[in-house]
């Protein structure tokens, strides 16, 4: 995980005139500091920074003056709108540390019919060795019924890797889907309060729908129409 | 829809509108959203009117969340009425967005679906917007 080699410049200049400056010419500020070291200020190369922190944890080797030193992202601050990388904050790791990091949740496979499948959970808050962070934890929801929920002790986690959130925290959680006769109606209620009208709404809909839906449909037609009255 | 069950002022200044969103910039529960690129008042009719679209078009599957609230109230004066005699009265309820800030998102959907979904509600909405999605390094 350790070849993102990025070569890094001190820097003397500080302040946002300096930084301005620095990411005029598709570079980016940073600092690098942690271990009780004195922080250093360097200027990164722009692309291929952003390049390496594409991936979540990414360890970072920065080459300062020849000498080579591991980092962590800590932080990143990123334009709201542009796909600029405005500063970066660098931890020292050193190889054999443990870590805290954030590690995404990758949900894979396909939960049983007629269910919503949400990941509560984004990331797991993991002890980890600095050269061995794993990319994102797979959790495989292949034929899961609702009603299942995996907590973060469910987990498969990679070997030396211990769990720093608690055991209990949801991090998948499959529920049943909202039946379609619960769905018009909400979405009726909602565009009638909304104030939302269909022009020859019948029309439109069953020209989209396909013929399994609109046998489907009818039933709830019926019942918008009841309730309407009622 | 959307609305305070109560508020400290009933009749407010209008919202500055200068200016980028300074959080809410990131994608935090689903997995696409939708992200102002110009500063808009968004009114709790707008916002209630994009979640239609997005959920009549995703149909049963997935789940929608919106991120934004409308607590800031508008005030208008009746129509052909002089200048003065105090402050109209409220009608809108309007969340000030600024660029950059994601105001809807959801999961448990393809990209297609949730690219087509986001679509009908961008129309709803009265600003541009574009559709975003979570990046492995956002975390």
């Amino acid at each position: 995980m350790s070849d993102n080699k990025l070569v890094a410049e001190t820097r003397t200049q500080f302040g946002k005139g300096a930084a301005r400056k620095i990411r005029r010419d598709h570079k980016i500020p940073a600092v690098m500091y942690g271990h009780g070291a004195e922080p250093v200020h360097i200027t990164l190369p722009g692309h291929d920074t952003m390049m390496a922190l594409k991936v979540a944890n990414a360890l970072l080797t920065i080459v300062i003056d020849g000498k080579e030193q591991l980092a962590l992202a800590k932080d990143v601050q990123r334009d709201a709108i542009k796909p600029v990388i405005e500063h970066i904050d660098l931890v020292i790791v050193r190889k054999g540390e443990k870590v805290t990091v954030d590690v995404p949740v990758h949900v894979e496979g396909e939960a049983a019919p007629e269910t919503v499948v949400t990941v509560d959970s984004q990331t797991v808050q993991l002890e980890v060795e600095a050269t061995h962070i794993p990319e994102n934890i797979v959790v495989s929801v292949e034929g899961l019924e609702a009603g299942t929920q995996i907590k973060a002790s469910e987990l498969v986690l990679p070997s030396g890797a211990t769990l720093v959130v608690d055991a209990d925290t949801l991090v998948v959680n499959i529920t049943q889907q909202i039946s379609q006769e619960a769905l018009d109606a909400e979405m009726a209620e909602a565009e009638a309060e909304a104030g939302i009208e269909h022009e020859e709404a019948g029309d439109g809909e069953a020209a989209e729908g396909d013929a399994a839906e609109s046998a489907e449909g009818d039933a709830p037609e019926g019942e918008k129409a009841e309730s309407e009255d009622a | 829809m959307l609305i305070p069950r109560r508020v400290k002022h009933r009749k407010q200044h209008h919202p500055g509108r200068s200016g980028a969103a300074k959080g809410g910039t990131k994608i935090a529960f689903g997995d696409y959203g939708i992200q102002a690129l110009e500063p808009a008042y968004v009114t709790n009719r707008q916002i209630e009117s994009a979640r239609i679209a997005m959920t009549r078009y995703m149909k049963r599957g997935g789940k929608v969340w919106i991120n934004i609230y409308p607590d800031r109230p508008l005030t208008k004066k009746p129509a052909e009425t002089r200048m003065g005699s105090g402050k109209g009265s409220p009608e809108w309820w309007i969340a000030n967005i600024k660029p950059g800030r994601v105001m809807f998102e959801v999961s448990g959907v393809s990209e297609e679906v949730a690219r087509e979904a986001m679509r009908l509600a961008m129309h709803k909405l009265p600003m541009k917007c574009r559709f975003v999605r979570r990046e492995g390094g956002d975390i």
